[in-house]
């Protein structure tokens, strides 16, 4: 019989593919979850975690889950110990640093010194402009960070662009582009050798599924 | 009125659970043994530094004296036990074997249950014994610890630091690779790793037992690798014959401190608890740098983690409460001579209304009062808390109280 596992799923822009892939590797994850915290598959192999996407690595990490889907943007910011076992390839998006046209900003222009950046990612972007001896203000925020520029709380914006359709909105270009994200398979370094057939045998079916790239 | 982060009281209910986990661990330790040691809480930045890995060196809490001496708060004991038998114990006969049941101090970012910043370590080394044998002591030790412990199906996965420098060669690749790619194995970055090397993938997936030791041949060369592969399988069969077969699993991604170890890698841990409880293995690097040329194998456990994964199990759901034998009013002479008899006192000093005594004898669950006043000793056994409607007896209405 192999072990029930407990698995974080994100809520969110990452629930549906989250979901899907799940199901796809047999596991009866539910459509809409609704306002549950927890559900439990049906054929009771499975606990799953109803989180906010930025909690699903501390679950991981201490054991509350034993894995779980996230972006690796949201690994990025919050530097848990898990392990990543998977890419599952949807959930692309990018963080780029963005600013207002009108500002004459464009791809490989220098930064100007003491740029305010308005963020919700403040540790990839506190390491991206330390990388470049940037001197830059850092003002985190906790959402619309497109907004800053436009009513000048910020010079600029570090955040995430799936479409580039709300920078194209508020008048701005991307300046630079930090890195790639998409959705990973993460789990816990003692979970994973303590349910060791069960995780590998979900991962496998999980890449199994996985598109073609 | 508040705590810093990361650091916690410890109240007599619980201080207690954790003496009774430190007096296991004591005690197996002695009776493989090894004679404990205490070395000062801080030491000079300096010489630390020599012996920690990066990791703990960030990790340590620095300070300087008013000479500006840079400090640092041990975050580990192997170091300055390195640097005590480098320098004090040169001339002891090889090999020693040495323990500690002590706090140490790690600056973590995010302190947590199971990562404190003040923490307790148990463990041993093992200095000046360079084969097998000692791993296979530290590996056994660490087993019956946790077994005495109560978390008797606790699991092991072994390593060894050759052999993964072994299957890096093997596929080809170069030093600084190399590097790049235990620190993904160390983490168990599959993600990383297929990007950097497909061909680690499998290394970095596979657990098991001697079988996966012979996927490992196929690629390792070095007589190094082969060795310690061969180390590895002989290790496993002598576990097998204590019976502990089924609970050591070969990890070829179970890396700790890279910079640490040199050989022999082992970590022990239970299915509910998400950290690892202990682990060592061999750095016969270490005390060479502080100009003492001999091998050491040893191995710590976080006692809080292993209260964790007691308190999980239920094992210490019973609050342990200091045992009191006897409540003493009204002469010291009284009172010494029951702790003489080996009793547990507590004295309530000029203390005589009856009432008030038998209501503080039963809310510390003392069997017997003993009232001395106007030189007559009464004594009154004490009924259950819960049947209070009975009067307390007296079983001695007279005693000499000289």
């Amino acid at each position: 019989m192999p072990d029930k596992l407990v698995i974080a799923m994100p809520k969110g822009a990452l629930y549906e593919d989250a979901a899907a892939r799940l199901r796809l590797a047999g596991i009866d994850v539910p459509a809409d979850p609704g306002r549950k915290l927890t559900v439990t598959t049906a054929d009771g192999r499975a606990e799953l975690l109803m989180l906010r996407p930025t909690d699903v690595p501390a679950y991981v990490e201490f054991g509350a889950a034993d894995c779980g889907i996230v972006g690796k943007d949201v690994l990025w910011e919050t530097d848990r110990t898990v392990s990543e076992l998977a890419d599952l390839g949807f959930g692309y998006c990018r963080l780029v640093v963005a600013a207002r046209r009108i500002d004459r900003y464009h791809e490989g222009a220098p930064f100007p010194t003491f740029l305010r950046v308005a963020t919700k990612f403040a540790r990839s972007a506190e390491a991206y402009f330390a990388e470049r001896d940037l001197p830059v203000e850092l003002i985190p925020l906790h959402g619309s960070v497109e907004l800053s520029p436009v009513v000048g709380l910020a010079d600029a914006i570090v955040d995430l662009v799936a479409t580039g359709k709300t920078l194209r909105e508020h008048d701005m270009v991307i300046v630079a582009e930090i890195a790639e994200s998409t959705a990973r398979f993460v789990v816990n370094p003692v979970r994973f050798r303590a349910k060791y057939r069960s995780i590998v045998d979900l991962l496998a079916r999980l890449d199994a599924m996985a598109a073609p790239v | 009125m508040r705590l810093p982060a990361g650091v916690r009281d410890w109240l007599p209910h619980e201080l207690a659970r954790k003496r009774d986990v430190e007096l296991i661990i004591r005690a197996v330790f002695g009776r493989w043994a090894y004679e404990e040691v205490q070395t000062p809480t801080f030491e000079r930045f300096d010489v630390l530094e020599k012996g920690l890995g990066s990791e703990l060196v960030d990790q340590a809490y620095r300070f300087s004296d008013r000479r500006a001496t840079a400090l640092a708060l041990r975050p580990e004991m192997t170091t300055p036990i390195a640097r005590l038998v480098s320098t004090r114990m040169r001339e002891a006969p090889l090999p020693l074997r040495l323990s500690y049941v002590t706090p140490v101090y790690r600056y973590y970012d995010q302190p947590q249950e199971g990562r404190l910043r003040e923490l307790t370590q148990g463990g041993v080394e093992l200095i000046g014994s360079p084969g097998l044998d000692a791993d296979a002591e530290t590996l056994f030790m660490a087993i019956e610890t946790l077994d005495e412990i109560g978390l008797r199906d606790a699991l092991f996965d072994v390593n060894h630091a050759s052999v993964v420098d072994g299957i890096l060669e093997g596929v080809g690749l170069a030093p600084e690779t190399a590097l790049i790619a235990k620190g993904f194995m160390k983490e168990r970055n599959i993600v990383a790793l297929r990007a950097l090397e497909p061909r680690l993938v499998d290394f970095a997936m596979t657990r098991g037992g001697t079988e996966v030791l012979g996927f490992a041949r196929r690629v390792c060369r070095t007589p190094a690798s082969i060795a310690a592969l061969d180390q590895l399988a002989e290790l496993l069969r002598r576990a097998q014959m204590l019976g502990y077969g089924a609970r050591i699993q070969v990890d070829f991604a179970l890396l700790r401190d890279l910079e640490y170890y040199t050989g022999f890698i082992f970590e022990g841990y239970v299915p509910e608890v998400g950290f690892s409880l202990c682990g060592g293995g061999r750095y016969d690097g270490l005390l060479p740098r502080f100009g003492f040329n001999v091998p050491a194998v040893g191995w710590t456990a976080g006692v809080e983690r292993l209260l964790i994964a007691l308190e999980r199990r239920g094992k210490h759901a019973v609050r342990r409460r200091q045992r009191i034998d006897v409540l003493v009013s009204g002469s010291d002479v009284v009172a010494a001579r029951e702790r003489a008899a080996g009793n547990v006192v507590r004295f309530a000093g000029g203390e005589f209304d009856e009432a008030a005594l038998l209501a503080d004898a039963r809310a510390h669950h003392i069997p017997r009062v003993v009232i001395a006043a106007n030189g007559r000793v009464r004594e009154l056994r004490v009924t259950p808390p819960l049947d209070e409607r009975l009067p307390a007896q007296t079983v001695v209405a007279k005693w000499d109280a000289k």
